[in-house]
């Protein structure tokens, strides 16, 4: 198999306990999972299903109990801290429901602190252009709305134009219409740069955004969906 | 008993806050550890001086006469204003040690055949009391006694008046009077080279050839008497038996050391610890507002169930109390410890019974009450904030830190830098004060370490000076009373000698207006050689023939400057009186009397060709052979070398000086870590989040940890210098308040006190923020984002 028929992701078996004993909780109960390039996957499931385990688990935030967690050819479960850390550097892009910016920093500095560390960046401008920032450069996160912040944290994720795109719950603690916004800073970003992206939600509407659905419940995949048709995010209503 | 809600609360949050509980209360406990201790040993040494003074009746005045009749005591006994008097008789006289070839010194005391002293009381440490019948029994004095392991039943070969006797140590005695003992003409304790003598009254007056007749007499005087008036008296009632002139304790050189000691330990205490207790309001305030604002919301919360402003006030009170004890709790520990240890130095030096630290209760009563101030003066502005905190704006996520963009001039500046130093050059300028609070901690631990860095710096330089600069001589011959200057060539002709110079001292009493001083006149030699003044370029200023030279703080005194006229009245042989004109003042570090011309000092006091010691210029190996002759010349009271003096000087200024530097240099690190501590704390809790997030960007553990510690890093440079000046002044400053009447302690510098200083409070930083570092290798990425702000 050449490098391009390499599936981003291939999970075998995965699976996440926490603690030990009668208090051990089983997070992940053997996931198997293939993620092909440029792929928009939506992870649906209710709390605790085991989604944002799976998605800190392929971010490399958090290390599998046992299984195979394969980017591209790397099995990510046995990866060194050092290795993971340039994996993060340069293939990931997060985005999460609370932005994690960095206060004293601009949203162009945002950006900037990632592009300074990657090797072929888009300039910090494009990347805030491409979300619909580029009028709001030189604010800084205290001078942005919610829906605002949550862009430059897209814009930061893709600037370095990253393999893979995790977002969790990036419309979580926005209202519809911002939602829809940070949405389709996500689609662009994923049509555009083929971003290969995994996006969590609650929301079943949204999942119609997606190429596929994955739906969890207690720590397994309780169903894999294709939609026939991405819809575009302005088109959801919720 | 079940605790309140709020104080299990408080409980928990201290176990969880028990690094930085443990950075302040080791500051304030640097604090208070240096005020039980300083002023716990004042209040012991004074309250032992004090209680040792009574209860062996210390001598308020003494005068010394040439000779005077035993019934003139009896008058003098009857002087308004004097409670008791002893008249006794002293001299100077020579010990030959066995396997001892330097000469010994001793003041030779009378006792009483049938009693006690009535003033200045001798108590028997060891041995017994000598016989009144039996003239060769004497006691010696204690640190004598351990100098020279002597113990009763050892025997002395003294030279008295010019005539040897054998003298038989039946006891060893100590005595209010000689808590201290110095030789004449010297300025430290020697005990290996000098000893107090008691022996009966009668065979000393024989030896002295003063039989029936007394030479010096000690008072007591009674409550509320006027010591002027009463000296007046005295004076005048001895004039014509060659009295000598009155003092008081102020010119008696042991009372005189205790005075100064005391002086010193004062200042200590009143300028050393508010340093450590200021740093210590400076932490809390920074560490208690961080608590606060993480628990803003728990604040909300428990407003709205309905707890009051003042149980939140008292609640966050609690964390500043608690703090306040732990630190006064340990400081008393440590201070009681020091205090222990500076005790143990003092009884080396001092002689007085009973001299042990023993701080009472008060001092260790306000040591709490001092910190808890400090305490609560540190979370006073927290507390009100919380207190303040309306309940629905507390609920409501905090406003998010507001960063703005640095001037124009610094942001032009700061465009060259990456975005990560970035973030610690905003942060440093968004919060002010709290980078001020670091800067300002560091640089006073700095400063307080470069001070004390320069005490021993200073006295080896007053050593340096005194013995190697201003004093030449390789020994000094004191005669036993005023000598023809003949006598200077029989010392030119002792073994090894090469040159010899006179002098000339005499008691003199000076008056410049209302103010009178009584102080020591020395005659010496135009273009001296082996005794110089210096003035402050270290040249040598030449004793004058037309006027008087002063030191510092005999014109200090005296309120005279150069150009004034004071009146000078000699104390004994015709008592001529002279107005001189003041035309220098120097500034010795050692004691400092007053100078002049020796020949025109013995035309003022109409006493030509005399002379009272000798400086000596000589060969060191001809040593013994000096030593051998001196023993056998009656006119020679005390031989003393440069060289032993510069010893003991130097063991004795150096004397625990090792231990304080110890202590300063964990006191100041202490300080600089806590601050350090402190700071890297409250930076790594602001900053989790960003710190987490740069770690889910890729960012490696050094790469974040740099934005981290680069802050404490920016602000311990410009801490480090700003230390530096301020440790400079601060020595300058505490160098000048620590002068005495007996010392002046100069500022002199070595860029050591400096480095080495910078390097110990730079490592005390790196080594705390490295500490709080660690939290990097276990920053939770996960919970930290997945958590609101």
């Amino acid at each position: 198999m050449s490098r391009e028929e390499l599936p981003v992701f291939r999970l075998v078996d995965l699976r996440k306990i926490y603690g030990q004993g009668e208090a051990a909780v089983h997070a992940l109960r053997g996931v198997d999972l293939t993620v092909a390039e440029g792929e928009l996957l939506v992870l649906l499931g209710p709390s605790g299903s085991g989604k944002s385990t799976l998605l800190n688990v392929l971010g490399g935030l958090d290390r599998p109990s046992s299984g195979s967690c394969f980017f591209r050819e790397s099995d990510l479960a046995n990866a060194a801290d050092a290795e993971v850390t340039q994996y993060r550097r340069r293939h990931v892009g997060f985005v999460f429901q609370f932005y994690n910016l960095i206060a004293s920093l601009t949203a162009q500095e945002n950006v900037e602190l990632v592009t300074e560390v990657s090797t072929e960046p888009m300039p910090a401008s494009e990347a805030l252009e491409l979300v619909g920032l580029g009028k709001r450069l030189h604010h800084f996160p205290a001078q942005l709305s919610g829906g605002e912040q949550q862009r430059v944290a897209i814009a930061r994720a893709i600037a370095k134009r990253p393999t893979v795109l995790l977002c969790d719950e990036p419309t979580g603690a926005l209202d519809v219409a911002t939602g829809v916004h940070v949405l389709e800073a996500i689609v662009t970003a994923n049509n555009k740069l083929g971003t290969t992206t995994l996006l969590i939600t609650h929301n079943a509407d949204i999942a119609r955004i997606g190429d596929r659905v994955v739906r969890f419940a207690d720590g397994h995949i309780r169903s894999i969906e294709a939609n026939e048709r991405r819809i575009p995010p302005s088109e959801l209503h919720w | 008993m079940r605790l309140a809600t709020l104080d299990r609360k408080l409980l928990r949050d201290l176990k969880r806050l028990k690094a930085q509980a443990i950075a302040v209360s080791a500051v304030l406990a640097c604090g208070v550890a240096l005020f039980v201790m300083a002023t716990g040993m004042y209040d012991s040494l004074e309250r032992a001086r004090d209680n040792y003074y009574d209860s062996a009746r210390m001598a308020d005045v003494a005068v010394s006469v040439v000779r005077a009749p035993d019934p003139v005591a009896n008058d003098l006994a009857e002087l308004p204003g004097v409670n008791a008097i002893e008249a006794r008789v002293t001299g100077i006289g020579l010990l030959d040690l066995a396997g001892k070839s330097d000469p010994v010194s001793a003041r030779l005391v009378s006792l009483p055949p049938d009693r006690h002293p009535r003033v200045n009381d001798v108590l028997l440490r060891a041995g017994r009391w000598p016989d009144p019948t039996r003239d060769n029994e004497v006691l010696i004095n204690e640190a004598f006694a351990e100098a020279n392991y002597l113990a009763p039943g050892a025997q002395l070969r003294a030279l008295i008046y010019g005539r040897y006797r054998e003298l038989d140590v039946v006891g060893i005695a100590s005595s209010p009077e000689f808590v201290f003992a110095v030789a004449p003409g010297g300025m430290l304790p020697e005990p290996e080279r000098f000893g107090v003598v008691w022996m009966g009254r009668e065979a000393l007056g024989r030896a002295f050839d003063v039989d029936g007749a007394f030479n010096e007499v000690t008072f007591r005087l009674g409550p509320g008497a006027d010591i002027r008036d009463t000296i007046f008296a005295i004076d005048e009632r001895l004039a014509r038996h060659g009295g000598r002139g009155a003092y008081g304790r102020d010119r008696m050189l042991s009372a005189q050391f205790l005075a100064d000691e005391l002086t010193s330990l004062r200042t200590m205490a009143s300028i050393l610890p508010p340093i450590f207790l200021l740093v210590a309001v400076f932490l809390l305030n920074v560490s208690l507002s961080r608590l606060v604002a993480t628990e803003r919301s728990n604040i909300g919360l428990l407003k709205s169930f309905g707890y009051g402003n003042l149980s939140i006030a008292l609640h966050y009170m609690k964390f500043a109390i608690v703090f306040a004890l732990l630190g006064a709790a340990i400081g008393v520990l440590v201070g009681r410890y020091l205090g222990g240890y500076m005790a143990s130095i003092y009884q080396k030096v001092y002689r007085i019974p009973e001299l042990a630290f023993d701080a009472k209760i008060n001092v260790y009563l306000w040591a709490v009450v001092v910190s808890l101030i400090a305490a609560l003066l540190g979370a006073a502005q927290a507390v009100l904030r919380a207190a303040r905190l309306p309940p629905a704006a507390a609920l409501a996520p905090p406003a998010p830190v507001g960063f703005s963009r640095l001037g124009q001039g610094i942001e032009n500046a700061a465009r060259n830098l990456d975005g990560k130093s970035r973030m610690v050059a905003r942060r440093i300028a968004r919060f002010p004060r709290r980078s001020a609070t670091t800067v300002v901690g560091v640089m006073l631990a700095l400063a307080l370490l470069i001070t004390s860095q320069h005490f021993p710096i200073s006295m080896n330089h007053i050593v340096d000076v005194t013995f190697g600069v201003a004093q030449r001589m390789d020994a000094t011959l004191t005669f036993a009373e005023t000598a023809d200057d003949k006598i200077l060539a029989e010392v030119g002709r002792l073994p090894g000698v090469f040159s010899v110079e006179p002098l000339r001292a005499t008691e003199v009493i000076f008056t410049a207006g209302s103010r009178t001083r009584r102080d020591t006149l020395m005659g010496l030699t135009e273009g001296a050689y082996l005794y110089r003044l210096l003035d402050q370029n270290m040249d040598a200023v030449d004793v004058r023939a037309d006027g008087i030279t002063l030191s510092q703080n005999v014109a200090n005194k005296l309120g005279v400057k150069i150009g004034d006229t004071v009146s000078v009245q000699a104390t004994d042989g015709h008592r001529a009186h002279a107005e001189m004109t003041v035309v220098a003042v120097v500034k010795p570090y050692l004691a400092g009397a007053a100078y002049m011309q020796l020949g025109a000092l013995s035309r003022a006091l109409r006493e030509p060709g005399r002379v009272s010691a000798a400086y000596v210029l000589m060969d060191s190996r001809e040593r013994d052979a000096l030593n051998r002759e001196v023993k056998e010349l009656p006119m020679i009271a005390g031989v003393s070398f440069l060289s032993n003096a510069s010893a003991s000087m130097r063991k004795m200024l150096n004397e625990g000086s090792g231990f304080f530097s110890y202590m300063f240099v964990v006191f100041s690190c202490l300080m600089a870590a806590g601050v350090a501590y402190s700071a890297a704390r409250v930076t790594f809790a602001e900053q989790e989040r960003d710190l987490a997030t740069l770690r889910v960007l890729g960012f490696s553990r050094r790469e974040v940890s740099y934005v981290l510690l680069a802050e404490i890093g920016a602000l311990l440079i410009v801490a480090l210098p700003a230390g530096a000046i301020l440790g400079a002044l601060l020595s300058r400053w505490l160098m000048a308040q620590f002068q005495t009447e007996l010392f002046t302690f100069p500022y002199i510098t070595e860029s050591s006190a400096y480095g080495r200083s910078a390097l110990f409070v730079a490592a005390a930083v790196v080594g705390a923020a490295l500490a709080v570092r660690r939290g990097v290798d276990r920053l939770d990425l996960v919970g930290v984002l997945k958590s609101r702000e």
